[in-house]
């Protein structure tokens, strides 16, 4: 009975540690005034508003979304087939792309962004270039983890000889068998990339800065100026992962029930 | 006129070879049976008739057509697999359409075609489940029905009812020898259950350590194995030296051979005219279905099995006098 009571009141101090701020950001997002008391005296949607109305928050917001988009697709053209026909053909070198994703895992960003200033700089290679890289190598764990579930669950060899000797080339049944097969999982992970990656902030503003000014960078400098300007902003970004978390977590079990035989 | 040939088939993974010499002929309509233990390479000779794996070295036509360099899906080779290999994003309709539409048939003869086998498979009210929503029987089902609409020139089937219980199994396995012989279809399939063997096959192959140790009918096979791996895995046969059964017998036995097999069920304890004894003491007497099997203990250990019905009981710790025919007593090479 005392135990029990005791993690309650723990997990109540926990949910206000976490969510009591994140309330807070919110409500002062809509704020009118708030001074003196516990709830804001009025409400208004001004703020909201007048981001909408900032062009250089339109265009960061597009910018995040161009970066991260971008870096996301380049990683499913260029590590999802890898991935395939290493698992597929040659499972005995799966290891190293666990060992790469252990790899990507454990390098902090700051000491990633003082390495490629370092490298790269001398080589007269678009900073911005090389923070796309670097972000496409950094969700490799994302996406291997997304590839590899779904194709755990399946016998992915024996799938496609099946089609093959049902007259399909390599190539369709790949197309109409596998992917199909691996389509949650892999747009699973593919969204929680893209979620991580508009969130990152090391990594861009130390090695590009305000040359190329994302969300979070916008949202640095309004945290100086404008409290609630920067309110809104956290408010839109939570509303967003709160829809990929949404979609994401949908297309988790999806994808569990697709195959559970 | 054989329509499948196999010619010194090979197979080597990295330095261990794993089929030796294979050589089949098989005849158009005939249902053949690969028969061995677990890894002696049944599963090999079939990826390789599908093209799935390349063999080392040897020839393989279907149909006099040498196969060398065909692709699987040129081949018209179907299979089904252990694991069943559906395709789960597919319903049972469309696993079975799947075939058809590679082949870029028209969707009103491919819709008839697929009603027409779901009904040979008794599945035509699963047409729009998951293969997830199926059971392991209907699933083998779907599986066999898939392989079968494109109507390949053979089919090959790996373990198809392994999974299975054993009721189901016996149930299907007359339902797959009543198609088969019902669309006159060539089929090759492998297991490592004798029986399973035994009730469906034309010809059984079987076979050790990579290599067919015999082949013929399931009858010639039962009564006539060659070997003492034949004769143990197929029959549970009593294997003997020659001075072991000599001294249990008391007789010169004819021929060369080094070894000797005894059907389980042609020793009795009334003794015929012919018979020649065998000497052990009772050890232990078990019953499985309406046979009862016992283990005595002579120069040798060996068991019989007599049918229960009215036999005498046998008293375990006494000493027997057993008998067998001198024909039934099998020289092995
Ligand atoms: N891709 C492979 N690489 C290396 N060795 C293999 C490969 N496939 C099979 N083998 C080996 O070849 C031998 C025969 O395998 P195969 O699968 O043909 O046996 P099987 O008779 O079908 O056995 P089971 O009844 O267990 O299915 C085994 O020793 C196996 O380890
Ligand atoms: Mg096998």
């Amino acid at each position: 009975m005392k135990k029990r009571s005791f993690a309650d009141l723990f997990f109540l101090l926990f949910v206000v540690y976490i969510v009591l701020p994140v309330v807070a950001t919110m409500l002062y997002a809509f704020a009118g005034k708030w001074n003196k008391t516990i709830l804001p005296e009025g409400w208004t949607l001004k703020w909201l508003a007048t981001l909408f109305q900032d062009t250089a928050f339109i265009q960061a917001f597009g910018r995040s979304v161009l970066l991260s988009g971008g870096a996301v697709i380049i990683a499913l053209l260029a590590i999802v087939p890898a991935i395939f026909v290493i698992v597929l053909y040659f499972p005995k070198y799966e290891k190293w792309i666990q060992a790469a994703v252990v790899m990507v895992y454990s390098f902090p960003g700051v000491i990633l962004a003082v390495g490629l200033i370092r490298v790269y700089s001398q080589f007269g290679v678009p900073m911005i270039v090389v923070v796309l890289g670097a972000y496409v190598i950094g969700i490799l764990p994302y996406i291997y983890q997304g590839t590899r579930n779904s194709l755990r669950n399946v016998d992915a060899r024996q799938l496609l000889d099946a089609a093959q000797l049902l007259g399909a080339s390599k190539m369709q049944a790949f197309r109409k068998v596998l992917l199909p097969t691996v389509y949650p999982g892999l747009f699973a992970g593919a969204l929680l990339s893209f979620s991580v990656l508009f969130g990152e902030f090391v990594l861009i503003n130390l090695v590009v800065g305000s040359r190329f000014e994302t969300v979070q960078i916008y949202l640095m400098k309004k945290l100086s100026t404008s409290g609630h300007i920067a309110s809104a902003v956290v408010f839109i970004y939570i509303v967003l992962m709160g829809i990929l978390t949404f979609i994401i977590a949908k297309l988790t079990k999806q994808a569990k029930g697709a195959t559970n035989v | 006129m054989t329509y499948i040939t196999i010619e010194g088939l090979h197979k080597k993974f990295g330095t261990s070879t794993v089929l030796h010499e294979i050589d089949m002929q098989i005849n158009k309509g005939e249902f053949i049976t690969l028969l061995g233990p677990s890894g002696c390479g049944k599963s090999t000779i079939l990826r390789i008739v599908a093209g799935l794996t390349d063999a080392s070295s040897g020839k393989i036509h279907i149909d006099g057509q040498d196969m060398t360099g065909i692709q699987p899906k040129e081949r018209q080779v179907g299979m089904v697999f252990q694991s069943y290999a559906l395709f789960p994003n597919m319903t049972v309709k469309e696993n079975v359409a799947f075939g058809l539409r590679m082949q870029k048939m028209n969707p009103t003869e491919i819709e008839k075609r697929v009603e027409e086998m779901l009904a040979i498979v008794h599945l035509t009210e699963k047409a729009d489940a998951y293969p997830k929503e199926l059971s392991g029987g209907q699933q083998q089902r779907v599986a066999l029905a898939r392989a079968l609409i494109v109507r390949p020139k053979v089919l090959l089937l790996d373990e198809p009812l392994s999974a299975l219980d054993a009721q189901i199994r016996k149930k299907l396995q007359a339902d797959l020898r009543m198609i088969q012989q019902q669309l006159d279809m060539t089929m090759i399939l492998v297991t490592h259950d004798q029986e399973e063997a035994m009730a469906i096959s034309d010809r059984i192959f079987v076979m050790h350590n990579g290599r067919i140790a015999q082949s013929g009918t399931p009858t010639a096979i039962y009564t006539k194995p060659k070997s003492e791996f034949v004769a143990q895995f197929i029959g549970h046969y009593n294997v003997f030296t020659r001075p072991t059964l000599e001294k249990m017998m008391g007789t010169r036995l004819p021929g060369e051979a080094t070894k000797f097999a005894i059907r389980p069920e042609a020793i009795h304890l009334e003794q015929r005219a012919g018979d020649v004894p065998l000497q052990g003491t009772a050890k232990q007497s078990l019953m499985s279905g309406n046979v009862i099997r016992t283990t005595f203990e002579g120069t040798s250990t060996f068991l019989m099995e007599q049918l229960h019905q009215g036999e005498q009981a046998i008293r375990i710790g006494q000493s027997y006098t057993c008998y067998v025919a001198q024909e039934d007593v099998i020289a092995l090479s």
